[in-house]
């Protein structure tokens, strides 16, 4: 747990200034808000969030936020659409960054530009300053900024170092590419389970972010990056992708079969039952406090390229607020997504901090100098790819992830996989191509 | 135990008076019946029958996009070359079968072994009924640590036996039948608790003039006691159809439907088409068709348990 | 020999029932034992023991709240029902009219047309009549409930007319009546069907997850599956174990002090 600086706290007043310009008379009612959030990665991510909020409505009187835990990124996403449906949407939501898109398509969130504007600067000019470029794609749409980047993931390989050198690897010579992966994986298997080469969660989310990850790095885009009705499910660097976990799962046998969690992927690793493993860097400060065996992180092995799809989550404006509410919600926004709040939600679970001004303040500075798994998930960001989103996004990811599922079970081959995907989101996103690409020209 | 049924004053006139009650009924005064029944009549309208007519005409509504509303079958054809409905079709009817067959012969079982009132049955009672008292999530989130593979409950004590790590939940071939098993112990305690009542309506004398006849434990089961058990079958089975529809609780927050469909089931389809996918017409074909598919197995269960207990005599 | 194969079969009978008990032995053991220790799955572990996880289930989660909406909505429908059902019940039980037997039909139609099943339109009918996201829209659907019509049906038939007829005499209209004669008489009848409702609707868990959305308004089946994801996502098995406890507990500890009442309300409740 890290302890809050002087600094720390005196920096993250900079809100308050938002704050202010909310209400006139000093006495006023505070306005009230809530904030959905996620907890989407292991760790006890909840009750930092609550003590962030207390602390966040303890220094200024205008804005009192309550915040409601709301489970997993799909959950979130469930709850926010059906309150905003009934007509009493949340002030905020932590979104799942892939999911901003939908609501802009189904027109659902409000863009951020005039209280990024109204606050002295230009809304595109606040964006390239203050975010990485690789999460521009899935916040800015249509020229527009509808999502604030809260916390950023990409997928690492985890490894034991000790499982490595049992096996005569080389612990500081990670495999890098695929063959290499596959390799190293059949050299650390050792026979009954008593330890798997490598892990990976292949539930719901999970499993199609990873997908997106190997499709990508395979070369493929897996997604129209600008238009949200269109996938490459079965294109050749989707079919190469699925016949790489289909080669580790069924054929090497150096990966368990069937789904597993994110639990049970840790659990596996910490009793040294998987060597190597691909998790979210979200989940970097959980694995740190309970992996008592020495291990390393790395960069995820290449294909044509390296690929690291980003995850994570931004803060959205449902539509149907009040200005003031917005306004108030722009306030705690900016709070939350300040550098030095930023760098510390950062540091507590892992997650990189989206705010590049994150890194240049001291306390990130010495803690990524004696956290070397911190430094590398930051080095991968040159790699970083965005994130699957289209329109029925949680269904088309589905179409994908039950073939896959499929495939770890040994249910289904590669090539009809592919095909099935294919042919599943296809239906999915037929209505939204036919008002869209296909729409008739009277 | 002898549950109590009687009311609490003495009822000599019981009899006689049921029977007076209906031969003399003051006729044709609908105002005070309609006066009583209005409120459950209200809601009951509004939240059963309202709903019923509402989904049928949302169903026959074709158009995902605002302001496009034409009424045609399409959401039914939609519906059926869904292979996601097909699959949750399919899994409802395994999981049905599943649940209540096991459910109520293990209630079964249990009520005739736990028949007689001693310290020992009552205490074996108790602790098969528990289950009843805890919602559905709480089971849903014991059993997520208790089929944990490798580290949880199952796993734990299943590696003193040699085998090791069991993915009970993410193999789709034993998660339905582990989602399956989780029913089984929330439900069985339950119906137990029917077949209870219904055997303490059994006269013993019959069974014991039959045993001393020589009949087996099996005979005496097959021709005294489940004919006259006919009643209660009569009443759980319809509720054990009810709950194979409409408890999903464990699917929506251990399995969502998954691994690879695995564990979906109609009302979990339903569910994730409304929520998710914004897709109310499918949402409501799908309501249409599981609502019809109950009211005709509920009718068929019926029709058959009357047929049965009528042919035994 | 008899003597053998009793013991045999009682032997595996307990053994049956034992198993029944392992999910809530684990509970109750892992919820006292703070930490992650290694063999959480132990039924027999060595210790520590302790309160801890009980504190950070409490603190996490919003327990007071949840129990305070879900006695709100489990007592509000109990109100209500008693009410509507001891009025329709009469009608049924003592009042001819014409289409008796068919509304009858009608009310038994809702025993399989729970609301869960409906939750398309009932979401529908809950934003229109602005009760989305409110308490009293959990409660709604349930406020008629052909249960305990009938239920109320059978209990008012096995009443003497006398107790009517003698309190008809004195000038007591029908109102009247169903308060002051049938209802008192009918107590058991009443008992066992409050036992019966408040269980279904203190577990009740799609429906309340649909109708709302905002955290105060959830209950505690709601309010629990959230925070064991939570939980979860921290391998805290501990803490879950502890929340499931804070959960159950109300009905468990209800069902083990009051267990023939319980038991004889299920009972008497499916008696046709």
């Amino acid at each position: 747990m890290i302890s809050m600086t002087r600094r720390t706290a005196l920096g993250a007043a900079i809100a308050i200034p938002a704050a202010t310009a909310l209400s006139r008379a000093a006495f006023a009612a505070p306005t009230e808000l809530d904030l959905f959030f996620p907890v989407p990665v292991q760790g006890m991510l909840a009750d930092k969030m609550k003590e962030l909020i207390g602390r966040f409505n303890g220094q200024q009187q205008a804005v009192a936020v309550t915040a409601v835990y709301t489970g997993s990124y799909d959950d979130t996403n469930l709850k926010t659409r059906a309150a905003i449906k009934a007509g009493k949407p949340p002030g905020a939501v932590i979104m799942s960054a892939n999911f901003v898109r939908e609501y802009v398509i189904n027109d659902e969130v409000d863009p951020f530009d005039p209280y990024i504007e109204k606050g002295g600067a230009g809304a595109s000019a606040y964006f390239d300053d203050s975010f990485w470029p690789a999460l521009k794609p899935n916040a800015v749409i249509g020229g527009k900024i509808f999502g604030i980047p809260f916390q950023n993931s990409t997928p690492l390989l985890y490894y034991n170092t000790d499982a490595f050198k049992d096996a005569g690897l080389d612990p500081d010579r990670p495999p890098t590419d695929w063959a290499e992966w596959v390799a190293a994986a059949r050299n650390l298997t050792k026979p009954g389970g008593e330890r798997w080469g490598s892990m990976f969660p292949a539930t719901y989310d999970y499993c199609g972010w990873l997908t997106s990850a190997l499709v990508m790095q395979n070369g493929g885009q897996y997604y129209n990056h600008d238009y949200g009705g269109e996938v490459f499910y079965d294109a050749p660097s989707a079919l190469g992708a699925l016949m790489l976990l289909d080669k580790m799962v069924n054929q090497d046998k150096t990966v368990p079969p069937g789904v597993s969690d994110a639990n049970a992927c840790t659990s596996a690793f910490f009793a040294g039952r998987t060597a190597m493993m691909m998790l979210s860097t979200g989940s970097l400060s959980f694995i740190r406090s309970n992996m008592k065996l020495p291990y390393k992180v790395a960069f995820l092995p290449r294909s044509v390229r390296h690929a690291a799809p980003i995850g994570g989550a931004s803060l959205i404006l449902p539509k149907g607020n009040t200005p003031e509410r917005q306004q108030a919600a722009w306030a705690l926004i900016s709070w939350l997504t300040s550098p030095e709040i930023a760098g510390e939600w950062s540091r507590f679970t892992g997650y990189f901090a989206p705010r590049k001004a994150a890194y240049d303040l001291p306390e990130m500075k010495s803690y990524l100098a004696e956290h070397g798994d911190a430094k590398v998930a930051l080095d991968q960001l040159q790699y970083a790819v965005p994130w699957f989103d289209t329109f029925n996004t949680v269904a088309v990811r589905k179409a994908m992830e039950d073939q896959v599922q499929a495939i770890l079970s040994a249910k289904s081959t590669p090539a009809e996989s592919a095909k099935a995907a294919q042919k599943s989101a296809d239906a999915l996103l037929r209505p939204y191509v036919e008002q869209t690409a296909l729409k008739s020209l009277g | 135990m002898t549950p109590s049924l009687a009311v609490d004053k003495p009822n000599p006139l019981a009899g006689i008076a049921a029977t007076t009650g209906s031969r003399h009924p003051p006729s044709g005064r609908w105002l005070p019946a309609l006066i009583l029944l209005a409120p459950s009549l209200i809601m009951l309208a509004a939240f059963t029958y309202w709903p019923v007519l509402r989904v049928i005409g949302e169903s026959l509504l074709v158009g995902r996009f605002a302001g496009q509303g034409t009424i045609g079958f399409d959401n039914y054809r939609r519906l059926f070359v869904d292979p996601h409905f097909g699959r949750a079709a399919w899994n409802n009817l395994v999981y049905a079968a599943g649940t209540i067959g096991p459910s109520l012969g293990l209630a079964l079982a249990f009520a005739l072994a736990l028949r007689e009132t001693n310290r020992l049955n009552s205490c074996l009672r108790t602790l098969v009924v528990m289950p009843l008292m805890i919602p559905l999530v709480a089971a849903a989130a014991l059993f997520s640590f208790i089929l944990l593979p490798g580290d949880g409950l199952l796993d734990f004590y299943l590696h003193r036996f040699g085998l090791g790590m069991v993915n009970w939940l993410g193999d789709p071939d034993l998660a339905l039948g582990s989602v399956i098993a989780i029913t089984v112990w929330k439900n069985t305690g339950y119906y137990m608790l029917f077949f209870l009542a219904g055997l303490a309506g059994v006269p013993q004398d019959v069974v014991d003039a039959a045993r001393i006849d020589g009949a087996g434990a099996f005979r005496r089961l097959r021709s005294i006691i489940l004919p006259l058990l006919g009643p209660t079958f009569g009443f759980v089975v319809p509720i054990a159809l009810v709950n194979a529809l409409t408890q999903i609780d464990h699917v929506v927050t251990m399995t969502q439907g998954g691994p690879s469909d695995a564990t979906n089931l109609l009302l979990y389809y339903i569910y994730q088409q409304a929520a998710q996918n914004y897709d109310f017409g499918l949402a409501s074909a799908g309501t249409v068709i599981s609502v019809g598919a109950l009211l005709a197995l509920s009718l068929a269960s019926f029709r058959a348990l009357e047929r049965g207990i009528h042919y035994e005599g | 020999m008899k003597a053998d194969r009793r013991l045999l079969g009682l032997a595996g009978l307990s053994a049956a029932v034992l198993a029944w008990a392992v999910p809530f032995a684990w509970m109750v053991v892992a919820s006292l034992r703070p930490g992650v220790p290694q063999d959480i799955a132990s039924l027999t572990p060595a210790g520590p023991f302790g309160l801890e996880n009980f504190a950070a289930a409490w603190h996490s989660g919003n327990f007071p709240l949840w129990y305070l909406n879900t006695l709100t909505v489990c007592g509000g429908i109990l109100v209500v029902q008693l009410v509507t059902i001891s009025m329709a019940g009469y009608a049924f039980a003592r009042l001819s009219f014409p289409g008796r037997n068919l509304l009858f039909a009608g009310f038994l139609l809702q025993l399989l047309l729970i609301p869960p099943l409906l939750i398309v339109p009932n979401l529908a009918t809950l934003v229109s009549l602005h009760l989305y996201d409110t308490l009293l829209g959990i409660m709604a659907p349930y406020f008629a409930s052909a249960f305990g019509v009938f239920l109320m049906r059978q209990t008012f038939r096995a009443i003497p007319r006398d107790y009517e007829e003698a309190a008809t005499l004195e000038g007591a209209g029908i109102v009247a009546l169903i308060r002051h004669v049938l209802v008192p008489l009918a107590r058991p009848g009443l008992i066992a069907f409050a036992i019966v409702s408040v269980t279904a609707h203190w577990n009740e868990f799609l429906w309340p997850l649909m109708a709302v959305s905002s955290p105060r308004s959830q209950v505690l089946t709601v309010g629990l599956a959230s925070f064991a994801s939570g939980a979860e996502a921290g391998s805290a098995w501990g803490i879950v174990a502890a929340g499931t406890v804070l959960v159950a507990a109300p009905l468990l500890v209800g069902f083990l002090a009051f267990q023939r009442r319980f038991v004889s309300s299920f009972v008497f409740s499916g008696i046709k």
